[in-house]
């Protein structure tokens, strides 16, 4: 009886084993073959008839960063990294601001101004792009990695609904014990619930950090003619256009790798926290 | 980085935010009371001159900012070009700001904020009539018999509209031909599409056509005898006439040959010299192919199909790239004569010895190099059948693909003349 | 876990907060009128002096800063208006009627172009000024409430703030204000008064035949939305096969999504299953690289002559023909799905793995001793305690997909083109098709009207699920 439990336990552990090992094939081995696509000696986006490259190099890595009067990897990675830094900080204070407002402080206004947010932020996005662009050419900042950081912080406070739901978690019976002490309520806000929420600014961190890595339609709009600020996305979308694909294609798998390290390690490091994050603190890790 | 920091680095980059609205708006609004029209426009593209000193001809000791658009590619060309200029002309003071903006992207970046726009700017000459239609080209009219007389007939043609020049005809290469292998494929086998098929298909080999682009697809309908025009503003197409159904027959047999291997233009240079042994595709992809195949590198105009029984040409579009004037620049002679110079002999046999583009001046196209050049004699050859891309409106390409998708796909659960009489409504509701 | 209130208010659904909150509005307004009537009719000299200059009441009260900031907004707003603003205003009604014009030079050999009005700039200049003009009135009634109050306190004999403790003011008990208004402005700047930009373009015929600097357009009512129901039948035909297609797509990409996800972590939770970091680290890995990356690596691969074809046709044999995965109308529909689960299936495995953990143990001892199997309890605790905690995340999610645009963009860009619809192909989700008319087809007033039916619905949809799932929360055990 004992044993035949045991070896039931075994055999389904065993197709969990086999499934597991499938699907993990399947979900790393595109990864794996951008990768290898990135060694590739031969030229182009297609290889005929064959899938393993026939010779492999450094070539690709070499040459983001050497040959840069066509396509300036380096300068554009330092363009994303410095709107990607500038506009998580301020994201992240935005949506702890708006979430802290309507999760603590009761005023007349809380109640409307949560429906007016959560409906605003389904509007699809990039339909105002070229209102967008135009606004901030009237504040002269079009074309600048300034207004790119605007952009991706500016509605930032639309998405306070997780972060509420956390501070939501935190007992109350602490901020009023500091406000019976003298604390003003910023003091609170500043001293006791932010050092509180480290999952949840780590989940936002993380998040808006990411924004400007991905983001394509927005910077193309706002950058325009501007080669010198583009993004890193805008920038190795252009060598897939057809006049130099044959010769950058390995050059943008190279690219991309060199992208997809530090988020990696960023991810599998926070990951934990990223749980808490969106689950709104339910969950404590 | 500590709080604090952060704190502070936040708050100062609101103020000088704050700080560039006010100022921006008050500058603007003194500019707007010249100009009403145009108070957004960026100090970068009026220069260093106000709006209304436009009108005053460039008599020297001027200085004038200009802003150009070309490809990546072009840019280190462009800068050199650019300064040549500047050089030529000592009397006024140059300054140029460059800005990479491809021929194809270029209607649409332009339309989307004309006011900043580059003052001249290279583009693909399909795109000249919707630039046209919102006033956005100049009209060319400094040096026009000059410019009409020094470049190809097909190439002012795609710079005109309704007898009025736009634009600066700058290559002649923007079509396509028939790339092959020359160790498998001979001048003869070239001649026909059965040919080439026969031959792929003896050898297990492909032949690459991207039927399902508008671009390409419409070589079979102009074998036909087929067109698309316009009449005032409104599109019209036959391709649902009986030659257009013999055609759409002949591209169902060919989509449906075993050899037949279609895809995305990046296909032919993965798989040229392997097994793929001939392709339809332009000078682009020229340098890529010439570095696969080595000695078999060869190209020549498109083939013959079978249409009914009988052998016909296969028609192409001939594209053009042009250079314009922002019809809302504030240096129109300056803009308006390096245009002229950024397109004329010396620039043009330049381009092609460092970028090998087709030139459309007909001096440089003369040039034995030129005629040497496989990939641009292949050109030459197919333009006797090429038309002009002019009269085809946006709403062409979209429908045009979905037709030769569904070919491809063999997907005949609609009849052909069903299909095509679909083509043609949404092609001409456009 | 939710505040107190926050639970009241959603047991009384929505209908119930629309109405409290139109009654609470219209006694604000009407006790905001009393208020400033009285200013008027009570206020002494300073005070009635603040209606026409601002801060006046404030200023000659010793409240100086206070005084000096309300003056400066109405010069700043006066200058603004005279410079700027009232120069658009005036032709919201036509959107311009100057055209574009030219002169012959004969000395150049040219023409000089005259430009005429920018129709789009003057629509967009307008709500910006509207916007302003707004936001100076309430400045300007904050002024004359705060010179009546200054009044009333003088009289009472009470000692007006200084600036200082009104800044102070802003640290405390008007802590809300402080935190709320930067994201607020960014808000407005940036997500509302472009959306009423794009709302009035719904109404107007600013199309590729009425495009500046050559052309005005102007407004045209209803037209737009009447093409879309009915008047084209083309349009309406592809505006509701595309929105069925779209609305299938949120739901594969959304629910199955995560309940594969929630498979998969089952799996690696699963009791006796060694190296759990290992297998989530592989699915994890896959989160790394851009979305765009991996798109446009799978647009490459699933290609006729791609990387899996040539695995399936020429290494192992499988198959004779190129499967068509991405230009056969139904595969490519269904090859975006499973691509976009590619994608989006990690984000599920760390959520709901990290959820899984926490469900307490003893649910699921007690419903063992009730003789519970391993499905229901998976059917009784398992999902429904991963849907109490992550209802929000999943209508987020829903809305995103529905509004997926990267996905379909990078990966087929909406194609394959299909005959049946107008200018768009079997993948095109409503907001890709609505930027290819603006992008390549210009059609803004059509895409701006699709943009405004996109969001309607989504709104519905959402304020939908969320009143429903408020309402299964109260039933809900595990709090």
């Amino acid at each position: 009886m004992k044993n035949s439990i045991k070896a039931r336990r075994r055999f389904g552990n065993g197709v969990v084993y086999v499934v597991l090992a499938a699907l993990g094939l399947l979900w790393i081995s595109p990864i794996v073959y951008l990768v290898i696509s990135s060694f590739r000696a031969e030229k182009g986006s297609f290889l005929d008839g064959y899938i393993m490259p026939r010779g492999y190099t450094l070539d690709n890595y070499v040459r983001l960063f050497t040959d840069t009067d066509q396509f300036n990897y380096p300068r554009w990675f330092l363009n994303t990294f410095v709107v990607a830094v500038c506009s998580c900080i301020i994201s992240t204070l935005f949506v702890l601001m708006v979430a802290y407002a309507l999760s603590r402080l009761r005023f007349k206004m809380r109640r409307p101004i949560m429906n007016i947010a959560l409906v605003l932020g389904m509007f699809p996005g990039f339909m105002s792009m070229i209102a967008i662009y135009h606004l901030l050419k009237v504040i002269n900042l079009d074309k600048t990695l300034v207004a790119l950081v605007l952009v991706y912080s500016a509605g930032a406070g639309l998405t306070y609904y997780i972060t509420k739901g956390f501070f939501d978690t935190i007992p109350k019976a602490m901020d009023e014990a500091a406000i019976l002490d003298g604390a003003t309520r910023f003091q609170v806000f500043w001293k006791i619930t932010i050092p509180m929420s480290k999952p949840i600014i780590t989940y936002t961190v993380l998040t808006t950090f990411m924004a400007p890595w991905l983001d394509y339609i927005m910077a193309s709009v706002i950058m325009k003619d501007n080669y010198q600020n583009y993004t890193i996305a805008l920038g190795m979308y252009r060598m897939l256009e057809r006049e130099s694909i044959y010769e950058w294609y390995t050059a943008f798998c190279a690219g991309a790798v060199i992208v997809g390290i530090p988020i990696a390690i960023l991810f599998i490091v926070m990951q934990r926290y990223y749980v808490e994050g969106v689950t709104g603190g339910s969950v404590k890790g | 980085m500590s709080k604090k920091t952060a704190a502070i680095l936040l708050s100062a980059l609101m103020l000088v935010g704050l700080m560039a609205g006010c100022s921006s708006t008050s500058s603007s609004s003194t500019g707007g009371t010249s100009t009403p029209a145009t108070p957004g426009s960026t100090p970068a593209s009026t220069g260093s001159e106000a709006g209304g000193d436009s009108s005053t001809p460039a008599t020297g000791g001027e200085n004038i900012s200009l802003r150009v658009w070309g490809p990546q590619e072009e840019q280190a060309l462009l800068k050199e070009m650019c300064e040549a200029f500047a050089a030529e002309n000592p009397d006024n003071t140059y300054t140029f700001e460059y800005g990479v903006v491809g021929e194809n992207d270029a209607r649409d970046r332009f339309l989307e904020d004309p006011a900043a726009a580059a003052d001249v700017f290279m583009f693909a000459n399909d795109h000249l009539r919707d630039l046209v239609k919102a006033s956005a080209l100049y009209e060319v009219t400094r040096n026009r018999d000059d410019i009409i007389s020094r470049n190809v007939e097909g190439s002012v043609a795609a710079a005109s509209l309704d007898e009025a020049l736009y634009a600066y005809p700058m290559t002649a290469d923007n079509g396509y031909f028939l790339y092959y292998d020359s160790s498998v494929l001979s001048e003869d086998d070239v001649q026909t599409l059965d040919g080439i098929l026969a031959v792929a298909n003896e050898n297990g080999k492909k032949v690459f056509m991207d039927v399902s682009n508008g671009y390409y697809i419409v070589s079979f309908f102009f074998g036909a005898g087929d067109n698309i025009w316009l009449e005032g503003d409104a599109q019209k197409c036959d391709f649902n006439n009986e030659a257009g159904l013999a055609a759409a027959e002949s591209i169902k047999t060919f989509t449906a040959d075993p050899a037949f291997i279609t895809g995305e233009d990046a296909i032919i240079t993965g798989g040229m010299g392997e097994s793929i042994i001939a392709g339809v595709s332009g000078v682009w992809n020229a340098e890529a192919l010439q570095e696969k195949l080595g000695d078999n590198f060869a190209a020549t105009k498109l083939p013959t199909f079978t249409l009914n029984g009988e052998q016909a040409q296969m028609g192409s579009f001939a594209g053009y790239k042009l250079v314009g004037v922002n019809s809302l620049t504030s240096q129109p002679v300056a803009a308006m004569d390096l245009a002229n110079w950024l397109t004329n002999q010396e620039n043009q046999t330049k381009r092609f010895e460092t970028r090998q583009l087709g030139p459309s001046n007909t001096a440089a196209a003369a040039d034995p190099a030129v005629k040497e050049n496989i990939a641009l004699n292949a050109l030459a050859m197919q333009s006797a059948y090429a038309k002009p891309q002019n009269d085809v409106l946006g709403g062409f390409w979209n429908p045009a693909e979905a037709f030769g998708n569904a070919l491809e796909a063999k997907d005949y659960s609609v009849d052909l003349q069903t299909m095509l009489d679909n083509l043609v409504s949404q092609v001409e509701a456009g | 876990m939710a505040a107190k209130a926050d639970r009241q208010q959603k047991k009384d659904g929505l209908g119930a907060t629309i109405s409290r909150g139109v009654r609470g509005f219209g006694h604000a307004v009407s006790s905001f009128f009393k208020e400033i009537g009285a200013a008027f009719s009570q206020g002494d000299w300073r005070t009635r002096t603040s209606f026409i200059i601002m801060g006046f009441g404030c200023f000659t009260r010793k409240q100086f800063v206070k005084g000096l900031i309300y003056f400066a907004v109405e010069v700043l707003f006066i200058l603004y208006m005279v410079f700027f603003g009232a120069h658009y205003l005036q032709d919201i009604g036509t959107l311009g009627t100057n055209l574009f014009d030219r002169e012959w030079d004969e000395a150049n050999q040219i023409w000089i172009n005259i430009p005429g009005d920018n129709s789009m700039l003057i629509l967009l200049y307008s709500v910006l000024s509207i916007f302003l003009c707004i936001f100076f009135l309430v400045i300007y009634f904050s002024n004359i409430r705060a010179a009546w109050q200054a009044q009333q306190m003088q009289t009472a004999g009470k000692k007006l703030p200084n600036f200082k403790k009104s800044l102070l003011g802003l640290l405390d008990e008007k802590l809300h204000v402080t935190l709320l208004t930067p994201p607020a402005i960014g808000v407005l700047m940036f997500t509302v008064l472009p959306v009423v930009f794009m709302i009035c373009l719904a109404f107007t015929n600013f199309d590729r035949n009425h495009q500046p600097p050559g052309h005005l357009f102007t407004w045209v009512g209803l037209d737009n939305f009447k093409d879309i129901f009915g008047g084209n039948q083309l349009k309406s035909y592809t505006f509701f096969s595309l929105l069925l297609w779209t609305v299938i797509w949120a739901i594969f990409s959304t629910f199955i999504n995560y309940f594969l996800g929630m498979l998969i972590a089952l799996m690696i939770n699963k009791k006796g299953i060694k190296l759990k970091g290992l297998w989530r680290t592989l699915f994890v890995v896959s989160i790394a690289v851009p979305a765009f990356v991996t798109l446009l690596l799978m647009r490459n691969m699933l290609q006729d002559a791609g990387t899996i074809n040539v695995l399936l046709q020429d290494v192992l044999g499988w198959t004779d023909a190129p499967i068509h995965f991405l230009t056969d109308g139904t595969l490519a529909r269904i090859t975006v799905i499973i691509v976009n689960y590619w994608i989006g299936i990690p984000y599920s495995i760390i959520i709901t793995s990290g959820i899984l953990m926490n469900i307490p143990a003893d649910l699921y001892e007690s419903a063992r001793i009730d003789g519970a199997g391993p499905w229901k309890q998976f059917t009784r605790i398992t999902t429904p305690y991963m849907l109490f905690i992550t209802t929000p995340y999943l209508i987020t999610q829903f809305i995103q997909n529905f509004n997926n645009f990267n996905a379909i963009y990078f990966l087929t860009a909406g194609g394959p083109q299909t005959l049946a619809y107008y200018q768009a192909g079997s993948t095109d989700l409503l907001v890709t098709w609505l930027y290819k008319l603006t992008v390549q087809w210009q059609d803004y007033n059509l895409a701006s009207t699709i943009g405004i039916l996109v969001f309607v619905i989504c709104a519905v949809i959402s304020l939908a699920t969320f009143n429903l799932t408020a309402s299964a929360k109260r039933e809900e055990t595990f709090q």
